[in-house]
């Protein structure tokens, strides 16, 4: 069996990978992308120790992550189509003001 | 220091941010190491699937020990709910009280199956549909 510890580490490295993203991208899309990796990363943790202490809450609160994802891109896909209605873009830049 | 020099901090610090706290993480994790014990996995002939749907509808009949989700369970469905209604009422676009968020192309309206104004607007020739603004950023 694998130690939990790989688990751990391959978390950490999504969630640094999700972290650059959001850090550095200014596009919408990739900006959300880079949250789900983050998400993910936090799922995987999840599961992981699901599997070290074999018990299924883990998993099962997994799956409500994932469904929180799947509200917050349908949200975020709302409000891409808006930024792109108003700044004829989707750089999450151009939004600097609380109103347009 | 120059502007272009001043350009490449900014591009550099995020990745060094990133990669100092994976840093910070795999030290934890490294401290960490050897104090877990053997996994305990789960049984061989449970079903995982049953035994999660038994978790998410608090059914006691799993072999494998879970907490019950069933609040959680319609919590979430009513967020997915409130989601999917605030994703629709962001994307939709009233004119004199019509939605017409169905029938537009990038923003632009759709008038029988060309897009409004797009006939006499020769300024937009950049590529295909003209809605690549984002870019690969």
């Amino acid at each position: 069996m694998v130690p939990v510890e790989y688990y751990l580490l391959l978390s950490s490295a999504l969630f640094c990978i999700g972290l650059f993203g959001v850090l550095t991208r200014r596009n919408a899309l990739y900006f959300l992308m880079s949250v789900e990796l983050m998400l993910n990363a936090a799922n995987i943790n999840f599961i992981a120790f699901s599997f070290q202490w074999g018990n299924l809450t883990g998993q099962t609160f997994a799956l409500f992550t994932i469904a929180l994802a799947a509200a917050e891109v349908a949200v975020g896909i709302g409000i891409i189509l808006v930024l792109y209605r108003n700044f004829g873009d989707i750089d999450v830049m151009d939004a600097a003001a609380m109103r347009w | 220091m120059s502007e272009a020099d001043d350009d490449s901090v900014v591009a550099i610090s995020p990745g060094i941010a990133a990669v100092a706290l994976f840093g910070v993480l795999a030290a934890a994790i490294a401290g960490a190491a050897g104090g877990f014990p053997e996994p305990a996995g789960f049984p061989a002939e449970a079903s995982i699937v049953h035994n999660i749907g038994y978790a998410l509808f608090d059914i006691e009949l799993g072999d494998v020990p879970a907490e019950g989700f069933l609040a959680a369970f319609l919590i979430i469905a009513i967020a997915l709910d409130v989601a999917l209604d605030s994703a629709v009422y962001l994307a939709k676009r009233e004119t004199d009280g019509t939605i017409i968020s169905a029938l537009t192309d990038g923003g632009r309206d759709i008038v029988d199956g060309e897009v409004a104004g797009a006939a006499d607007d020769d300024s937009d020739t950049s590529g295909v549909g003209g809605t690549d603004h984002g870019g690969d950023r």
